[in-house]
């Protein structure tokens, strides 16, 4: 019996094993939607941005009375889930009929390549071409800290954002840029940033207030119109 | 001796681990955190497999574990270790992903490495010991 039940518990640890071999190839921490590849696999970058004003790093009319401040790191998956299920009905619902602007915060939460990547955005910035690269960015997100984010991607989501990727990567460490990121982070700091994406409604004569909502389009919208009533 | 109310036990507890963690998953809220580092674990790449949170997927696993100390016999021991190893196992693929990849710590996934190591032993002390037809 003592021999019977230890085969049993080979058998069980076998098993165990397989599974955990298969579950951790099906993709724990794999990324299955996107790739790092230069080519973009979205193309309405330039709809959904055209018309909109932006300047530096803020999206909307600078009279738009309330501000969404978003705080995002280009390596966050949620970010991308953000940008890719809710942006689009954000711009179209609020940001063109001027009821609200949007400010990107770049923060670095994930690691030393998040800091590539932002720099690259805080360029593009000076282009006024800050959110097509945040977007262009997430579709070649790759998985955290494999260092996806390379000077060719960079180079890649700038051509697919109608940006001049060489005076991007020329800019990345320039002075501006790194006092652009370092108020980021101050500014993070200073609210006690939880993570990203997080998202901060200021509304006129209010103080600002945290929205926690969901990623989705119709999720979001609904607590981001709570938000501004 | 029988193990199967400590396994229930310890599996009920796992569950309501997984459970807080599925529900930080869906509602997209920040989790109580004393380690700080909660947050980015649960919004990293690693906390879902296929689309699906690891949260919910260990939740199912610790109800399975649940639902094998309802039943006695070698069959349900054998299929609670088969559920514990992997639980373990695959909880020592997300320690290290907290440990290098992610470069953060999330107090509540150390809790369930605790809480299924428990669960692992004590399924496969059952197994080994469960009264059986041989």
């Amino acid at each position: 019996m003592r021999r019977n039940r230890l085969l049993l518990l080979a058998a069980a640890v076998a098993a165990a094993v397989i599974v955990v071999v298969a579950l951790i190839a099906v993709g724990a921490g794999k990324d299955s939607k996107h790739t790092v590849t230069g080519a973009s696999p979205r193309s309405t970058h330039a709809q959904l941005f055209t018309g909109v004003p932006q300047r530096g790093a803020t999206l909307g009319s600078p009279a738009a009375p309330a501000t969404l401040t978003v705080f995002e790191d280009p390596q966050c998956p949620f970010c991308r889930e953000w940008n890719e299920n809710a942006l689009a009905s954000v711009i179209g619902d609020f940001v063109r009929p001027g009821k609200l602007k949007l400010a990107y915060r770049g923060v670095n939460i994930i690691g030393p390549n998040s800091e590539q990547g932002l720099r690259a955005i805080y360029a593009a910035a000076q282009q006024n071409k800050l959110w097509n690269v945040v977007e262009a960015l997430y579709d070649r997100q790759g998985a955290e800290n494999s260092g996806w984010i390379t000077n060719r991607v960079i180079r890649a989501a700038a051509a697919a954002a109608g940006a001049n990727g060489d005076a991007i990567l020329a800019a990345s460490w320039s002075p501006s840029v790194t006092a652009q990121l370092r108020a980021a982070a101050r500014e993070a700091s200073a609210i006690g940033l939880p993570g990203t994406p997080t998202f901060i409604v200021q509304r006129p004569l209010s103080k600002p207030q945290q929205l926690n909502a969901p990623l989705d389009a119709s999720g979001f919208e609904s607590a981001l119109a709570a938000a501004l009533q | 001796m029988n193990l199967r109310p400590a396994i229930a036990a310890a599996a009920v507890a796992g569950g309501a681990i997984a459970a807080y963690l599925t529900y930080v998953h869906y509602a997209h809220v920040a989790p109580v955190c004393t380690t700080g580092g909660c947050e980015k674990v649960q919004r990293s790449s690693y906390a879902e497999l296929g689309g699906v949170p690891v949260a919910l997927l260990g939740l199912l696993a610790y109800i399975a574990v649940l639902a094998t100390t309802a039943v006695r016999g070698v069959a349900a021991a054998f299929a609670g270790a088969v559920l514990g190893l992997v639980g373990v196992a695959f909880s020592g693929y997300l320690l290290w992903a907290q440990l290098e990849p992610i470069g953060a710590i999330c107090q509540w996934c150390l809790g369930n490495d605790v809480v299924i190591s428990v669960v692992a032993v004590l399924c496969v002390a059952r197994m080994l010991t469960e009264p059986g037809p041989e």
